[in-house]
């Protein structure tokens, strides 16, 4: 019984993700993951500013740091949209585990960003670690997944 | 307006062009392999061939008119 109410909101979902991708699921999931790393890339130069390692004379570090934490904002959003269309419309493949591993990992090190950020501010020393390790697992998941796809097309 | 209300609203613009740029590149990677024009392509491949055995038919029917005669 609950089996059959799990596999029949599963094709709800299925149906959901289809009918708002109208049929290309796998491109716009591709899309959304490129915009994810292209903002990362620009959330580096952000913090970097903010950070004060980079001094142009056109952005000081406030506003840099206010735009990083929006733009962050945005790519957590993503990311979990990514991931459930990920969950809910692909099954997990035995050759995918590099992918896998690295998603779970990106998830998890954003939500400690975002506990960091949030409510435990005394380990506020480890942020940019965390900011390093979301980029970099962001960029392995990409790199096996939307990138391997871009490339074969 | 201040100057860091203005410069952060500045980032963010470029932050907005960035993702148009990667929606533009990426999307001109696809070229017409979406799923709706891959759908349009067999449409129009099924209406071809529709059309080709509706005329294969005409003319085995008037071949076989002719041949009554």
């Amino acid at each position: 019984m609950v089996t059959g109410d799990l596999v029949a909101r599963t094709q709800q979902v299925e149906g959901l993700v289809e009918d708002l991708t109208r049929g290309n699921v796998t491109e716009v999931k591709v899309v959304l993951a490129s915009v994810v790393l292209a903002l990362a890339c620009y959330q580096l130069v952000l913090i970097a500013v903010g950070y004060g390692k980079l001094r142009p004379s056109f952005l000081e570090s406030g506003p840099a740091s206010k735009a990083h934490r929006a733009a962050g904002d945005t790519i957590l959003v993503l990311v979990v949209i990514v991931a459930l269309m990920c969950i809910s419309y692909f099954e997990v493949e035995d050759d995918e585990a590099l992918h896998v591993a690295s998603a779970i990992g990106l998830l998890v090190a954003l939500a400690l960003k975002v506990a960091v950020l949030r409510f435990f501010h005394g380990l506020g020393r480890f942020l940019p670690y965390l900011g390093m390790a979301v980029f970099a697992l962001l960029a392995v998941t990409w790199l096996t997944s939307a990138g391997s796809f871009l490339a074969d097309s | 307006m201040s100057a860091q209300t203005r410069q952060m609203l500045l980032s963010l613009l470029v932050a907005l062009a960035i993702v148009a740029i990667a929606i533009a590149v990426v999307t001109a990677q696809f070229g017409p392999t979406s799923a709706a024009e891959l759908e349009a392509r067999e449409d129009r491949l099924r209406e071809r061939q529709e059309l080709q055995e509706q005329r294969l038919e005409q003319r085995e029917e008037l071949r076989e008119e002719r041949q009554e005669r």
